[in-house]
C-alpha cells in the first residue's frame, strides 16, 4: 500500500459523501459545502495521480490545475453563496421550497 | 548528534501533553470563558514547545527565526480572537452594559 | 510506519466530512468544514504539493470558511447567541418521516454502488505516465526553476488568465446578487480598538510575507495565488478594522485594479502573436521579467476581486429596502 493509494481511495469515499450530502443536506450553507468537499475529492485524486507519476518532482500539470480548480471552486462558492443570501433576504427560505 | 534527537523529542512530546491538557479543556470545561482559556493557554504553549523542537532539530538560525515568527503570530492571532470571543459574549449576556457605554 | 499517518489522515477526513454534513447545527458545520480544509491542506503536505497545501489552507479553508461564517449571521439574524437557545437556532423543522424512507433507502443504495464503483475506478486507473517528462524537459525554457510555476504561467499560462477573469465574473454575480455595496463606507461598524491596533500591526507583515511568497515562486512553492489570498486577507482585515480601502478610491481606480491582471494578460497575449508567436509563447529571455509582472499585477487583482467578494457579502443585508439605482 503506497501513500498515493490511501489518498486515491480517500478520494472516491470523499466525492460520494459530497454527492450524498448535496441530496441529503437541506439548508443552503451545506449543500455548499457539500458540493466543495466534493470538489475536494476530484482534487485529492489529482494530485494523489500526480505523486504516482512523479520522476524527479511530482507531475507539476496537475498541482497547476488543482490550484487553478480551487481558486474556481471558492469562487463558484462564493457566488452561491451569495445567491442563497438573496433568496433567504427576499423570501425568507433557508431551502428549496419543494425539499418541504 | 543523539543529544540533538533527544532534546527534540522531549520537547515535542511536552508540546504534545499540552495540546492534549487544552483539548481535554475545551471538551471538558463548562462555559466558554473556561474553555477559550484552556484552547489559547494552553495550546500556545504547546505550540511553542513544538515549535522549540523542531527549531532544535533543523538546527538552522534562518529557518529557526521562521518558526518563532509562526508562534509569534500563531499567539497574537489566537489572543485577539480569544479578546473578541469573549467581549461578543460579555456583550451577549449583558446587552445593558453595552449600551451605557456607548 | 508514515503510512499510519496517512491512513489516520484519511479516516480523519472522512469522518469530518461526514460530520459537517450530518450535524443539525450550522455553526458546526461551518468550523467542522475550516478543519476539514485544513486537514485536505496536511494531505497535500504529505502527497508532497506544498503549493496546493498553501492555497488550500488560505482560500478554500480561510477565505471560503470565512464567507460560510459571514453568512451564518445572515441565515439567523434575530436569535440573540445565549447558551440556552443555542441548541435550536440553526435547526430547522423536521420533515415527515414516512414519506422519505423509500427515497433515502434509493439514494444510499445507489450511492453505496457509485461509491464501488468510484473506488474500482481509482484503485484500477492505469499508469500513462503523467506530464512529468515533458515539463522537466521544457524547464530551462520557462524562465522560472519551480516547475508548478512555469505550469501555472508558462505552460498553461490560459488556465491562469482565464481563472483570473472567473474570479472577476464571480465578483460580478455577487454584485448581481447583492447590489454593488462596495462603494459605500459600511455604515455601522464600530471597530474594537484592540482589533485596531492588531490589525494595523499585522498589515505591513501581512503585505511583505505576501511579497515573499510572490517572489519565492520563482524557485519553490509559493506564486501568485498564495500571495494574492494574503493581500485580499489585508483587505478583509481593513475592512472588519472600519478602514474599507476599495470604498475610499476612487472607483475608476479601484476598476483598474480589479481588471489589471486579466487586461496585462490580454495585451501581453495579443503582442506575442502580432510578433509571429502563440498565445503566451514568451521569448525565453524576457520569460522570467515577463511571469514576474504577471504574477504582481495578477496577483494584485485576485486580491481586490477576492476583498471586494467579502465586503459585498458581508453588506449585502444592510439597507435591505432600498433599491439600488440603475445606471
Amino acid at each position: 500500500m503506497e501513500t498515493y493509494q490511501i489518498y486515491s481511495l480517500t478520494s472516491a469515499i470523499l466525492f460520494i459523501i459530497g454527492i450524498g450530502g448535496i441530496f441529503m443536506a437541506r439548508h443552503f450553507i451545506k449543500k455548499i459545502i457539500a458540493t466543495v468537499i466534493m470538489g475536494g475529492g476530484v482534487f485529492l485524486s489529482f494530485v494523489s495521480f500526480a505523486q504516482r507519476d512523479a520522476i524527479t518532482f511530482a507531475d507539476p500539470v496537475p498541482h497547476a490545475l488543482v490550484i487553478t480548480g480551487i481558486v474556481v471552486a471558492v469562487a463558484s462558492a462564493a457566488l452561491a453563496l451569495a445567491l442563497a443570501r438573496r433568496i433567504y433576504q427576499l423570501t425568507g427560505e433557508e431551502t428549496f421550497t419543494n425539499d418541504k | 548528534m543523539m543529544i540533538k534527537e533527544i532534546i527534540t523529542v522531549i520537547l515535542i512530546v511536552v508540546g504534545c501533553f499540552f495540546f492534549l491538557a487544552g483539548t481535554l479543556g475545551v471538551l471538558r470545561f463548562p462555559d466558554l470563558f473556561s474553555r477559550l482559556h484552556a484552547l489559547t493557554k494552553a495550546d500556545n504553549l504547546g505550540l511553542g514547545f513544538i515549535a522549540a523542537g523542531m527549531a532544535v532539530y533543523i538546527a538552522s538560525p534562518w529557518a529557526a527565526l521562521k518558526i518563532l515568527s509562526i508562534w509569534v503570530f500563531t499567539l497574537l492571532a489566537s489572543s485577539t480572537s480569544c479578546y473578541l470571543i469573549a467581549r461578543f459574549q460579555k456583550e451577549q449576556e449583558q446587552p445593558e452594559n453595552r449600551k451605557e457605554q456607548e | 510506519m508514515s503510512i499510519l499517518i496517512d491512513i489516520l489522515l484519511a479516516i480523519i477526513m472522512v469522518y469530518l466530512a461526514i460530520q459537517c454534513l450530518l450535524t443539525p447545527r450550522l455553526i458546526q458545520s461551518v468550523f467542522l468544514f475550516f478543519a476539514f480544509g485544513l486537514g485536505l491542506a496536511l494531505a497535500w503536505v504529505r502527497l508532497g504539493a506544498i503549493d496546493v497545501a498553501i492555497t488550500e489552507a488560505a482560500i478554500a479553508a480561510g477565505f471560503l470558511g470565512v464567507l460560510f461564517l459571514d453568512a451564518l449571521k445572515s441565515f439567523a439574524p434575530k436569535v440573540s447567541v445565549k447558551q440556552d437557545n443555542l441548541e435550536d437556532i440553526y435547526k430547522l423543522p423536521r420533515r415527515n418521516i414516512k414519506s422519505l424512507i423509500l427515497p433515502r433507502v434509493i439514494l444510499v443504495l445507489g450511492l453505496a454502488l457509485f461509491l464501488f464503483i468510484a473506488l474500482e475506478a481509482v484503485w484500477m486507473i492505469p499508469d500513462g505516465g503523467g506530464l512529468t517528462a515533458s515539463a522537466e524537459a521544457l524547464l530551462p525554457q520557462s524562465g522560472v526553476e519551480h516547475p508548478v510555476t512555469a505550469v501555472l504561467l508558462n505552460f498553461r499560462a490560459y488556465d491562469t488568465w482565464l481563472e483570473i477573469g472567473v474570479i472577476l465574473l464571480g465578483l460580478l454575480g455577487v454584485f448581481v446578487a447583492g447590489g454593488i455595496k462596495l462603494y459605500k463606507k459600511p455604515g455601522a461598524s464600530k471597530p474594537d480598538p484592540m482589533l485596531r491596533q492588531v490589525i494595523l500591526f499585522v498589515t505591513p507583515v501581512l503585505f511583505l510575507f505576501g511579497a515573499f511568497l510572490l517572489y519565492i515562486g520563482k524557485t519553490g512553492p509559493g506564486g501568485a495565488f498564495q500571495a494574492a489570498v494574503l493581500w485580499g486577507a489585508i483587505g478583509i482585515l481593513l475592512h472588519l478594522g472600519g478602514k474599507p480601502i476599495f470604498a475610499m478610491i476612487p472607483r475608476w481606480l479601484f476598476h483598474l485594479i480589479l481588471t489589471m491582471g486579466l487586461g496585462f494578460f490580454l495585451v501581453l497575449g495579443f503582442l506575442l502573436i502580432a510578433d509571429g508567436r502563440t498565445l503566451f509563447e514568451y521569448p525565453p529571455a524576457y520569460a522570467g521579467l515577463l511571469i514576474l509582472i504577471i504574477e504582481t499585477l495578477g496577483a494584485i487583482s485576485i486580491a481586490a476581486a477576492l476583498t471586494a467578494i467579502y465586503a459585498n457579502l458581508n453588506q449585502m443585508e444592510e439597507e435591505t429596502n432600498e433599491v439600488e439605482p440603475t445606471t
